[in-house]
């Protein structure tokens, strides 16, 4: 076991990295804000993190910590700038900011190494300490999944006209998840970079967009698990699907067009589905009497369910 | 066209109103949806306004409660103007409301649907909380959805869904309802029981405006009636009386119609 931790540990901190990535875009995504910002503050939050290290000689825990706390300011203060964009208009507004950040930080001089980027970032980082941020952060979103705030978070998602009537300040559930997707991309960036001890403008393209949004339609949009089942999916693919070499991305290609095509839930929407028919199934089993459904109609009731 | 007020037999001193809305206007561009509205609602009734397809009564529900701006008119709830408020501010006072169309949550059940409301007026703090349970269970009694607490909308008929937005709305214990087409797609048993929930409602004091194409059930159930038609108030007082107005005929009938009416 100890040997398959040592051999697999670049992956193991590599799921829980892209899992905080993954859940700054679903954050967002499930209050109904199809945005992207949370990929360019992964960007500013492993730039400065690396520059922390390496120009300030910060600590690693204050190089994260204030990583995430610029990811949130920058991403709730774009919020505010583009809070009346929705949709696809959104989305090409915040995938625009994250290229936006690349071309700075490409222009940033020494401060961010240019094009060369910035090395010898060395962060005090174990798996330890990815596991108990990652479990905060889970912790802290399961919260917004279940209970009243869950029920609101949905509302804001599925109907805002509803959420407002129900007393929701729907516009303010929509700031608040650019600054949380923010920080949880400052958290990613700023690990992801602490890890590798260097950072450069290619670290922060738009494959990661793509990466985000695809563990999240394969995984799940619902819930922190559908982040997490498509994390391991995509992080750990490339080792399962070695045996096809060169095909390995028609095989992701596959997998991505069905899982898009076949479970519009994700792996854990469909889980879920199969759970509630289940159970709907078991419920209708103990409602119908053992001899059957009564064969007189007024038994049946009259307007009931269909 | 001016509005035609009819004698109120009921309201002779004018009470103080929950909600007062004068000279309403709402324009989309050249289409005047509502014009020049003005009504006043008195505590513990149930106003009704009638009006036939595209005669302006859902936009004008959406005016009173801030989903579309105002083009022109004031709105007070309590003595107090709100017609300058965010949308989201209407509940806390004391509004709550139903949607034309069904409008619930189709991934919860309909616990956590009606939970919704209940928990609107800031119940989401841990001590209101078995407060906002126990007037979620008391509006699914209410509404008829005992023991479909678990169900999720897909598996109600059109009517119980319609059960659901109601619970929701009364789980909030508002002051003011406002009920867009309550009984629409029900059969005349859910009708009636709907009916006599609001009936019920307005014993305990709670001031009702309901929407409906429905004019039997309109005259059965309202204390009184504003009648639209094209944007404007064509007439407003008791029900009978509204419904044999002869604009509120013609509006429904046509001049031939009313001719043989």
């Amino acid at each position: 076991m100890i040997d398959w931790y040592f051999s697999h540990i670049v992956l193991i901190q590599s799921t829980l990295t892209t899992l905080l990535l993954a859940l700054s875009v679903q954050v967002p995504l499930r209050a109904g804000v199809f945005s992207f910002a949370g990929v360019g503050c992964y960007g500013i939050g492993g730039y400065i993190a690396a520059i922390g290290m390496v120009h300030y000689g910060l600590s690693t825990a204050t190089a994260i910590l204030l990583a995430a706390v610029a990811g949130g300011v920058v991403a709730y203060t774009l919020g505010l700038l583009i809070q009346r964009l929705t949709g696809l208009y959104l989305a090409m507004a915040t995938v625009a900011f994250t290229l936006i950040i690349s071309v700075l930080v490409v222009n940033g001089g020494d401060l961010t190494g240019g094009a060369a980027g910035l090395f010898g970032a060395l962060g005090m980082l174990d798996t330890g300490h990815l596991l108990a941020v990652a479990a905060v952060v889970v912790a802290g979103l399961t919260f917004t999944e279940i209970g009243p705030l869950g029920r609101r978070v949905e509302a804001v998602r599925e109907d805002p006209e509803l959420a407002a009537a129900m007393g929701i300040d729907v516009a303010r559930y929509r700031r608040a998840t650019f600054a949380v997707s923010g920080v949880l991309g400052g958290l990613s960036g700023s690990m992801t970079v602490l890890l590798r001890s260097t950072v450069t403008p290619d670290d922060i393209n738009f494959h990661l967009v793509v990466l985000a949004l695809t563990i999240i339609i394969v995984g799940g949009s619902r819930s922190w698990i559908g982040a997490l089942v498509g994390t391991v999916i995509f992080v750990w693919m490339p080792e399962v699907l070695a045996f096809v070499g060169e095909w390995e991305d028609v095989v992701y290609g596959v997998l991505v067009a069905a899982a898009a095509v076949y479970l519009p839930g994700g792996v854990t929407g469909a889980a879920v589905d199969g759970y509630r028919k289940y159970r709907r199934k078991r419920r209708e089993a103990a409602d119908t009497p053992p001899d059957g459904p009564s064969p007189h109609p007024a038994a049946a009731g009259v307007g009931g369910d269909s | 066209m001016a509005s035609a007020a009819i004698e109120d037999a009921a309201g002779t001193a004018p009470a103080k109103s929950v909600l007062r809305a004068d000279d309403v206007a709402v324009h989309f561009g050249g289409v005047k949806a509502v014009d020049g509205v003005s009504i006043a609602l008195t505590p513990g009734r149930i106003f009704g306004v009638l009006g036939p397809n595209g005669s302006g009564k859902s936009t004008l529900l959406a005016a009173l409660t801030r989903l579309v701006p105002l083009t022109r008119g004031s709105l007070e709830f309590d003595g107090r103007r709100y017609d300058t408020v965010r949308p989201h501010t209407i509940a806390a006072r004391g509004v709550a409301r139903t949607f034309q169309t069904v409008r619930i949550l189709p991934g919860r059940t309909v616990f956590d649907n009606v939970a919704l409301g209940a928990e609107s007026a800031g119940a989401a703090r841990k001590a209101e909380r078995s407060r906002a349970r126990q007037r979620v269970r008391v509006a699914i009694e209410r509404t008829g959805l005992a023991g479909k607490e678990r169900h999720r909308p897909d598996e109600l008929s059109y009517g119980y869904q319609r059960r659901v937005e109601i619970a929701r709305a009364i789980a909030s214990e508002p002051t003011l309802l406002l009920l867009d087409e309550p009984t629409a797609g029900m059969n005349r048993q859910e009708r009636d029981d709907i009916t006599g929930l609001l009936g019920d409602l307005r014993g305990e004091g709670l001031t009702q405006l309901l929407i409906e194409h429905d004019v039997q059930m309109m005259v059965e159930a309202c204390d009184h009636l504003f009648a639209m038609n094209f944007g404007e108030l064509i007439a407003d007082g008791e029900p009978e009386a509204v419904v044999r107005h002869p604009a509120v005929q013609e509006a429904y009938l046509g001049k031939q119609g009313r001719a043989h009416a």
